[in-house]
């Protein structure tokens, strides 16, 4: 294809590759497999917060029926996984394999039963004895940063994994001078992606070749492999990790995992694959958490609502370890970096600390920071404007960049390079009908019922890559993302890429470009992915970066492929190359159509014919490439959520009557699939807002252990949507692509607070400040309402 | 070990088996019907769900023994590779009713017998008959997009090009 | 999450199951439906060395409309009262509640005297019974005999039951069928309650002469509400609201991660007010859903 023909699949919304074979149930996820003389593994774990590990009986556990073995801490004490961030005064922290000496939270593994098949492994778990000395649990930031609180790590001076701060040199002169500012205090609840399919997986290893072969349930292929090469101390070459189905992710899948490394070495040990299969109330206390977000923050602004300078405290609850690959301040270093928002704020002073507490490890999940993020700039927005008696929207207008201010260097350093953020605001009033919703609020309160409505409005950083985690202070830098595209002697192509689908559809979105490049039908091109024996490096799916990524090396390592067969079809034709054609099916000659090739014949001719092609062209019709979406400080999509909501006065309960969402993410390879997006993200972020929380008591004890205790929303807790779209490429990326996986995820917190505090706006002032808004916190605002409005 | 015999997907099957395994771990490991996932093991995730003589049941809630005699039927009795899709899969697969797949075998099997005993379910009515089948991909919208025109025959949204 | 080992039974007659149950006596138990039973053996909450499954055993699952009651065999599932004739013309409130119990593929399977066995104090089926004046049949090797629900509910998943003893069905009066309430608040569709209220009353010569309010989710068990029951005895326009504000002021209900006592009281309050209006707003034939 050359640039002025028009794309055949890209913007089409072609139904999903993956999906005859899903429907069917033949799909293939990690808990499928079963090599041959697979083991099963059980993880004994703690049942303690915080403990020194005194002594550990394994001797019935041993001799139980079909047991091969049981480890514990000193059988891979020479293992760990480390995650050292370059902040300066970073404090490491080293995961043990199996606990050694000191257990930091519950659900940290003791022992591991390797046994015959799974319910025998978990009769011997139970007869694991582990004695355990308790120790104070440090639960919450604030106990754990007591002075009193002793250090959680060895070597450690108090409980913060690193503490950082950045302030814009006009900071103090621009908020002394401010005639008003706001000050408000934020908590989002403890949560994470909770994907249907548990953790998994299969280790095996080849004593004669000394070769690992990993089959898990990772986002994140090449990382796994490079988290592993370091924690068993063998080369990357003798290491495959193969992630096949996978059963969502949303970032729980997107770190190494101890287990996986224990199931490695368990398999080299006994000589037999090992096979890991989580349950569901493992993956609540050992599959990493996030979320756990408290802002303050204070918004200097003046007569008219202009900000004139943000302030922030932010601390994170990032549990016992530093993860691999993130580290330890991921979430504390995003959320700085985004806590401004779409808005033109200038100064900026912020602190953000990473806390270490007895609890489960924090990793990533859809929207890392930025749904914290989003929630206190736009909760911060709301009292600007209920300050100064202006109207939500009015107020957002006033602050929101416009296409003039790009590229926006925000005051945290960030380079926003496009949106369209007014006209999304614009869009989504009209799209949910805000007049319409606003005299329906009105009526309802005539009837004594609450309705209340709230918008939000952010931007997506995506597709960041090498100059974004280069600051991040992270040991690997995601930058680029690597596509191999091969055509076959029948002219069908197989493209290959790092990254991996696990619901994002982009076995065929990846398909709709290389078919577009190599001129061929969508069923002619198969992906494949997830496989590090495929294509030699990359980060994997993440941080809303795949399609722009892997999409445009995809169309890298497609053109180049289409380069030799244009090379050769232009000998054969005896044309010129610069003249030939790649489109359907068959390759010709520039204003001449009856002068062509078939593809299929040409790619024959190629590896068949050899002796027909021209001088110094190899029979060779594969390319890999990759591609750093340059200058790899992101592509910036946005949107604009508005959602209405009823609140049962008598009970507290929430429920969302109507979402309404305007999102550009730049060109879309397929609206269907976006949309997908936005909904699946949405409905999480209606988690976030109403159901999810992990709760602990004071010891440290998880409290959201079953289904019945953790709510995740079902299908009577999500409304319809309604969706439309913007288009604004973006000047960084092939194609002008955006990512947009996460964002869905990112603004219903501050949407439904938004609402919720709007439902109870005539009943006096309250200040909607904490996550997820359960029945019996909306009853305390509403009381908190009822009283401020009584006194006033 | 006990023996048991049953119908699973139209076939007579018998097989022993130890008395506490589970339904879905028997399907799964000694039938190698791998499409019945298990998300949860107490009932409230909805991925294991079959049918019991013709009735929805969590898989994870039941022990193979009691399935004895008894007819079960899984996702892969809705169709068979290289044959068309059943209609509501075809439904699923139009609408983009599903993302990562994990949950879609045993919402299918939910909407089978909702197909069967309330066909005229309106929006509303799907979303609380199926809240038993937590789907964390999709946000429901286009799932219940795929079962209104499963159920009816209404386009819910088609608009493949 | 896998269920511990166990020696499987299946008797095929009545007798035969009393039997087995004698001779097990404290190591095993009874598999009804299995959707409590299942995720307390697959959480290994339970460890039983025998489960003796009711499912072959005929004639426990029968539904009977006798001289001023039902009778409920106690391996009728939780779909079947939500979808049976002679439930919904004799106890419309036993098919109100009944749609309250998880989904589909639980009431499929779960039985209502798995549920009143395991008496969960946020079940719905203790505070039916409760309302409508039920009793519960009782048997074991020893014979038969049957309790008030009243006296059968004692605590957190333990009543009167002996240990030998199954459940072999539900006795559910009609006298206070025809007016009646259900209102229950959940989390999502299909959660256990937080709090669920149940209100019966018969009517005589369009008064009200007898009022049976009952509550789940507050207690160790489900309790009656005898302050409630006594507002709306000759009830007055008002009587939904005294009745709610008795009934709150009357509970000191637990605690835990679900809400608070303070926030169950409050529900208690709501919920009364709803199943109350509910029966209020009943015609001679029995209230609809409100
Ligand atoms: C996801 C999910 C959601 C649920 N939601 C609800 C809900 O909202 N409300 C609700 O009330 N329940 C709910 N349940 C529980 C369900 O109602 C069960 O069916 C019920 O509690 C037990 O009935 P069963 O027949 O399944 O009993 P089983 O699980 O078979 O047995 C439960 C206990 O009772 C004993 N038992 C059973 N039958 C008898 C008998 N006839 N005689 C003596 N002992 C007996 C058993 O030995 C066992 O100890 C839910 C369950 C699940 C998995
Ligand atoms: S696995 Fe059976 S309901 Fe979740
Ligand atoms: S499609 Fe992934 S859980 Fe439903």
């Amino acid at each position: 294809m050359t640039a002025d023909q028009a794309p055949r699949y890209f913007g089409a919304r072609v139904s999903r590759r993956q999906d005859d074979r899903l429907l069917r149930g033949a799909g293939r996820y990690v808990a499928d497999i079963n090599p041959a003389g697979v083991l099963a593994a059980k993880f004994v774990r703690s049942h303690q917060a915080h403990a020194s590990v005194t002594s550990i009986d394994i001797d019935a556990a041993g001799a139980s029926e079909g047991v091969r073995t049981v480890f514990v801490g000193g059988d891979f004490a020479d293992h760990e996984i480390r995650c050292v961030s370059s902040y300066a005064a970073f404090q490491e922290s080293a995961q043990p394999i199996l606990a050694v000496d000191r257990v930091r939270h519950v659900g940290e593994a003791l022992a591991m039963v390797v046994a015959e098949d799974e319910y025998l492994a978990e009769d011997a778990s139970e007869l694991v004895v582990a004695d355990l000395e308790p120790l104070p649990a440090a639960v919450d930031i604030d106990a754990a940063l007591d002075v009193g609180c002793a250090p959680l790590h060895p070597g450690w001076r108090h409980n913060a994994f690193v503490r950082r701060q950045v302030k814009t040199y006009g900071f103090d002169d621009a908020s002394s001078s401010a005639p008003h500012r706001v000050s408000i205090e934020l908590h989002n609840g403890r949560h994470s992606g909770i994907p249907m399919e548990n953790r998994a997986c299969v280790a095996e290893h080849d004593p004669g070749t000394g070769q690992f072969r990993l089959h898990t349930t990772t986002q994140i292929p090449h990382l796994v492999r490079a988290g592993l090469s370091w924690a068993l101390g063998v080369p990357e070459s003798l290491i495959q990790v193969i992630a096949p189905d996978v059963g969502g992710g949303f970032g729980v899948k997107a770190q190494l995992y101890r287990e996986e490394v224990a199931c490695c070495l368990a398999a080299r040990q006994l000589g037999r694959p090992v096979k890991w299969v989580e349950d569901r109330r493992e993956h609540f206390v050992a599959a990493h958490h996030s979320r756990e977000h408290r802002h303050k923050v204070t918004g200097y602004f003046d007569d008219e609502g202009t900000i004139l300078a943000l302030e922030a405290d932010i601390a994170v609850d990032m549990g016992a370890y530093s993860v691999f690959p993130w580290t330890a301040t991921m979430d504390g270093g995003m959320a700085m970096g985004i806590l401004p928002g779409p808005y033109r704020i200038r100064e900026y002073s912020v602190a953000s600390t990473s806390v270490c507490t007895n609890k489960t490890p924090y990793g990533a999940y859809r929207g890392v920071a930025r749904p914290a993020a989003c929630f206190s700039i736009e909760r911060l927005m709301d009292q600007i404007a209920r300050h100064l008696g202006v109207d939500r929207v009015e107020i957002r207008n006033r602050n929101l960049l416009t296409g003039g201010d790009y590229p926006w260097r925000s005051p945290s350093g960030l380079v926003y390079d496009s949106g369209s953020l007014i006209e999304s605001l614009e869009a989504v009033v009209d799209l949910a009908d805000l007049e319409g919703l606003l005299k329906c609020q009105a009526d309802a309160r005539a009837a004594g019922r609450l309705v209340g409505v709230g918008l939000a409005v952010f931007t997506e950083q995506t597709a960041h890559t090498t100059q974004e985690f280069k600051q991040r202070g992270v040991p690997i830098v995601f930058g680029y993302e690597t596509a191999k595209v091969r055509l076959d002697a029948s002219g069908t192509a197989v493209v290959s890429a790092s990254i991996h689908d696990h619901g994002q559809g982009l076995e065929t979105t990846l398909a709709q470009i290389a078919a577009d490049r190599l001129g061929l039908a969508l069923e002619q091109v198969r992906v494949t992915y997830g496989d590090t024996e495929q294509v030699a490096y990359g980060a994997g799916t993440f941080a809303s970066r795949s399609a722009v990524l892997a999409g445009g090396a995809v169309t890298k390592a497609a053109d180049a492929v289409a380069d030799t067969l244009r090379e050769v079809a232009a000998h054969i034709l005896e044309a010129a190359p610069e003249d030939m054609v790649v489109e359907s099916g068959r390759v010709s000659v520039a204003g001449s159509p009856s002068r062509f090739i078939e593809t299929s014949e040409l790619c024959r001719l190629i590896y068949q014919r050899p002796e027909r092609l021209p001088e110094g062209v190899e029979p060779h019709l594969e390319a890999s490439r990759t591609y750093d979406a340059h200058p790899g400080t992101g592509a910036y999509t946005n949107a604009a959520h508005l959602a209405s909501v009823e609140i049962d006065p008598l009970t507290g309960k929430t429920r969302v009557l109507s979402y309404a969402v305007v999102e550009d993410c730049g060109p879309m390879i397929n609206p269907t699939i976006v949309e997908g997006q936005i909904f699946g993200g949405v409905a999480q972020g209606i988690g976030t807002a109403l159901f999810e929380e992990f709760l602990y008591d004071e010891a440290g004890q998880p409290l959201s252990t079953t289904f019945a205790d953790y709510l995740v929303p079902v299908m009577s807790d999500i409304p319809d949507f309604r969706v439309a779209h913007l288009q604004t490429p973006s000047p960084h990326t092939i194609g002008g692509l955006k990512g947009m996986g996460e964002g869905g995820a990112i603004a219903p917190g501050a949407v439904i607070a938004s609402a919720v505090e709007d439902a109870l706006s005539h009943l006096g002032a309250v200040i909607v400040d904490r996550l997820p808004l359960t029945p019996e916190r909306v009853l305390g605002y509403i009381d908190a309402a009822n009283s401020s409005g009584a006194s006033a | 070990m006990a023996e048991i015999s049953l119908t699973v997907n139209g076939e007579r099957t018998a097989a022993q088996v130890d008395p506490r395994t589970l339904l879905s771990d028997f399907l799964r490991d000694g039938l190698n019907l791998t499409g019945t996932h298990v998300g949860c093991e107490h009932g409230y995730c909805g991925a294991c769900t079959v049918l019991v003589d013709g009735a929805s049941a969590r898989s994870c809630l039941m022990l193979a023994i009691q399935a004895d005699a008894r007819s079960v039927e899984t996702v892969e009795s809705l169709s068979v590779n290289g044959a068309g899709l059943h209609p509501i899969q075809q439904a699923f697969k139009d609408c983009h009713g599903l993302q990562c797949g994990f949950c879609t075998p045993g919402l299918l099997m939910s909407v089978v017998e909702l197909a069967a005993t309330n066909p005229d379910c309106g929006r509303d009515e799907i979303r609380e008959h199926l809240s038993g089948n937590v789907c964390r991909c999709t946000g429901y919208h286009h799932i219940v997009d795929a079962v209104e025109r499963a159920l009816n025959g209404v386009p819910g949204r088609a608009d493949d090009s | 999450m896998k269920p511990p080992r166990f020696a499987y039974h299946a008797p095929r007659t009545l007798p035969e199951l009393l039997e087995t149950f004698n001779e097990t006596a404290d190591e095993a138990v009874v598999l009804a439906g299995g959707q409590s039973l299942l995720p307390m053996l697959n959480l290994r909450l339970a460890a039983p060395s025998h489960v003796i499954d009711l499912g072959r055993v005929p004639g426990l699952d029968s539904i009977a409309s006798t001289n001023g009651s039902v009778e409920v065999g106690a391996m009728v599932t939780h779909y079947r009262m939500e979808t049976d004739a002679v439930v919904a013309a004799s106890v419309p409130l036993a098919r109100r509640a009944a749609g309250y119990v998880g989904y589909r593929a639980i009431r499929n399977r779960g039985t209502v005297g798995g549920s009143v066995a395991h008496a969960d104090p946020a079940a719905e089926w203790p505070i039916v019974l409760l309302a409508l004046d039920g009793e519960v049949g009782l048997a074991s090797v020893r014979g038969w005999r049957s309790i008030a629900a009243e006296d059968f509910f004692e605590s957190v998943y333990t009543t009167a039951k002996r240990p030998d003893e199954i459940v072999t069905s539900l006795r559910l009066s009609t006298r206070c069928a025809h007016r009646w309430g259900f209102s229950e608040f959940q989390r999502r569709t299909g959660d256990f309650a937080t709090v669920a209220v149940a209100v019966a009353c018969a009517v005589e010569a369009g008064e009200i002469c007898e009022a049976r309010v009952a509550i789940a989710g507050v207690a160790d068990r489900p309790m009656r509400c005898r302050e409630a029951e006594a507002v709306l005895v000759g009830g007055s326009a008002t009587a939904a609201a005294d009745a709610a504000e008795a009934a709150s002021d009357s509970v000191d209900p637990i605690s835990d991660i679900h809400g608070s006592s303070a926030f169950r009281k409050r529900l208690v309050h709501a919920e009364t007010l709803r199943a109350v209006r509910q029966a209020f707003s009943a015609n001679e034939a029995g209230a609809r859903d409100g």
